[in-house]
């Protein structure tokens, strides 16, 4: 078209504008949450990580330049978290990725029906609440009146005391997050499993090979981007997930046995009112978490490729 | 492994074979019932000690032998649930409702437009899911105090005006939207605006619905920030109320365990009304 006159070039420059600003203005409203929410506080956290400071109204921040990390370092609780936040990693990623994967495994056979009522019934703890996760576990597990060491008492054992104990609260507290997640990982792994071509595990077996064979050479390399995805998931998220049953069932203890970074944060922050050490500890796991992150990510990537 | 084997397999191996995977599915079902039972039976438990007379509670029995309504009654009359029910419910459809919509916007941005930096923005919204609360919540409970708005449940729904997952899922689910219908659009001369709304939006309804369930149910359940900002029981969320019946200096189980069956009722009444699709929306987050 060539007949554009003078009179219209003005709106629609104008237009051309407003045009180019679109994309900007669909972008906005969460954009800037995500800036107010939690990109401006990260960088605030990392200014506070720099400061003495204990939130009261009238008590004003006091710069101490790298005191804090220096503070934190040297307590044992904080180390004790860090070692407990690999524990809890570590323990849940047989709940998360092991088990289901030999449940998925075990029970692709299962006819279509009968699938589906167990699938319906193994979900049910991802739709409940922590809070209440972390009632129903804290009356089974009571130490006296729990129907667990009812059980327990009945075949003549004694009394377990799951979170009063220093040596099996931890355990405890990883198995109720597990409770939450098994079916998630199971669901997820059984649907990546019936996702396999059967023509594929048909002519392996057509060739003579045997379960184990099948399982190891077809099915867990097939399996394998959903499988490091959840163990992605479970070491990026795993002692997060079990922040909730810290809070509400053991505060940490007895003797900061069940203390993990993400409670320290809380711990600092909002019982010992010690904005600094909080936020330095902030700064330590985003830095800590960020690094596993990308490794990660980078495995994901060439592994997903290898998939397709 | 040599060639007798294999004909000596291959002669017994339609007998033998169904039997072994008889035997295989009769372990698979046994596998499958003790997981159920152990992702049930604590549900179940909950509701059982919740209609226990208070007398009883300590019993072991399957089912209470004088079934009552005692510890919901002590529950109501204790901590305000029916206002924390109500804020509850408030709070999960708002926030449900508005991450729809941003997240509508900026992924219709996303797939409609390139622009410089469209790659790193989406990057950088989508790395959000890795910034845990915690470590922002000193700096986010400052800013709620800055407001004013420590005791108030628009505080409770601010900093979750957007969410990496809606974003995420939505990118994904117009991408797939075929390209010919977008253009023919346009060539109608369709407004973006209307593009989004009355084209686009009616034909992901499977999407929005998913992630509609998701937002609603991971809201309701959420504990740490309403924790952190609760001041009032009148303004506090029923996760809060749960753990008014856990004290120091001792625990009341029933009222506990029928303060738990009633904030959990809402969801349990959902999931099994809409069960398939709320597995499904679960499944489609964690397999994309």
């Amino acid at each position: 078209m060539t007949s554009t006159f003078t009179p219209s070039a003005a709106p629609r420059l104008a237009r051309r504008g407003i045009a180019r600003l679109a994309p900007w203005l669909f972008l906005l409203p969460a954009a800037l949450t995500f800036v107010v929410w939690v990109y401006w506080p990260l960088l605030d956290a990392f200014r506070l990580s720099f400061y003495e400071w204990n939130m009261l109204p009238r008590s004003e921040p006091r710069f101490v330049g790298m005191e804090n990390y220096a503070n934190i370092f040297e307590l044992s609780k904080f180390s004790q978290a860090l070692k407990n936040t690999v524990i809890y990693i570590v323990g849940l990623l047989p709940i998360a990725v092991l088990i289901p994967l030999a449940i998925a495994i075990y029970t692709q056979d299962l006819p279509e029906r009968s699938r589906n009522i167990y699938r319906a019934i193994i979900f049910v703890p991802m739709i409940i609440a922590p809070v209440v996760a972390a009632a129903v576990w804290r009356w089974l597990l009571d130490p006296s009146y729990g129907l667990v060491n009812n059980w327990l008492g009945a075949l003549g054992f004694e009394p377990v005391r799951f979170l009063f104990d220093a040596d099996t609260a931890i355990w405890t507290i990883i198995f109720i997050t597990g409770w939450k997640l098994i079916g998630f990982s199971t669901l997820i792994l059984s649907a990546a499993n019936a996702n396999i071509n059967p023509s594929l595990i048909e002519a392996a077996r057509m060739d003579g090979a045997s379960n184990w064979q099948i399982i190891r050479d077809i099915r867990l390399p097939l399996l394998s981007s959903t499988i490091l995805f959840l163990t992605m998931i479970t070491i990026l998220l795993g002692a997060q997930w079990s922040f909730a049953y810290i809070v509400v069932l053991t505060q940490g203890g007895p003797l900061g046995s069940t203390t993990n970074i993400f409670h320290i944060l809380w711990d600092f922050g909002f019982s010992s009112l010690s904005v600094g050490w909080s936020s330095a500890a902030a700064i330590i796991l985003v830095l800590g978490f960020g690094a596993l992150a990308f490794v990660l990510l980078r495995l994901v990537d060439r592994y997903s490729f290898h998939d397709n | 492994m040599t060639t007798d084997t294999l004909t000596a397999g291959r002669i017994t191996g339609p007998a033998r074979g169904a039997l072994k995977f008889r035997l295989d599915r009769w372990f698979g079902h046994a596998v499958l019932i003790a997981l159920a039972f152990l992702c049930l039976f604590p549900v179940y438990w909950m509701i059982v000690t919740s209609l226990r007379p208070a007398n009883e509670i300590l019993e072991g029995s399957l089912w209470p032998s004088n079934a009552s309504l005692d510890n919901y009654r002590y529950a109501l009359g204790a901590i305000p649930v029916r206002a924390m029910l109500i804020n509850t419910t408030v709070i999960s459809v708002a926030v449900t409702a508005i991450q729809l919509v941003t997240g509508l916007l900026a992924a219709f941005a996303f797939v409609r437009w390139r622009f410089a930096g469209d790659k790193i923005i989406y990057a950088l919204m989508v790395l959000t899911w890795l910034v845990p609360l915690q470590v922002v919540m000193i700096p986010n409970y400052l800013l709620v105090a800055k407001l004013g708005l420590l005791a108030s449940i628009i505080a409770l729904i601010l900093p979750h005006f957007a969410s990496a997952l809606a974003v995420m899922l939505l990118v994904q689910a117009m991408r797939s939207f075929p390209r010919e219908v977008m253009e023919a659009a346009r060539m109608d001369g369709a407004s973006n605006w209307r593009l989004l709304w009355e084209i686009m939006v009616p034909n992901m309804r499977g999407t929005i619905a998913s992630l509609a369930i998701l937002v609603f149910i991971s809201t309701w359940n959420e504990y740490f920030w309403p924790l952190l900002l609760s001041r009032t029981p009148e303004n506090s969320v029923v996760q809060i109320g749960i753990q008014m019946f856990m004290t120091a200096e001792g625990t009341q189980w029933g009222p506990l365990m029928a303060a738990s069956t009633m904030a959990s009722l809402p969801i349990l009444i959902l999931y099994l009304v809409l069960q398939r699709q709320v597995v499904q929306s679960f499944l489609q987050s964690g397999l994309k």
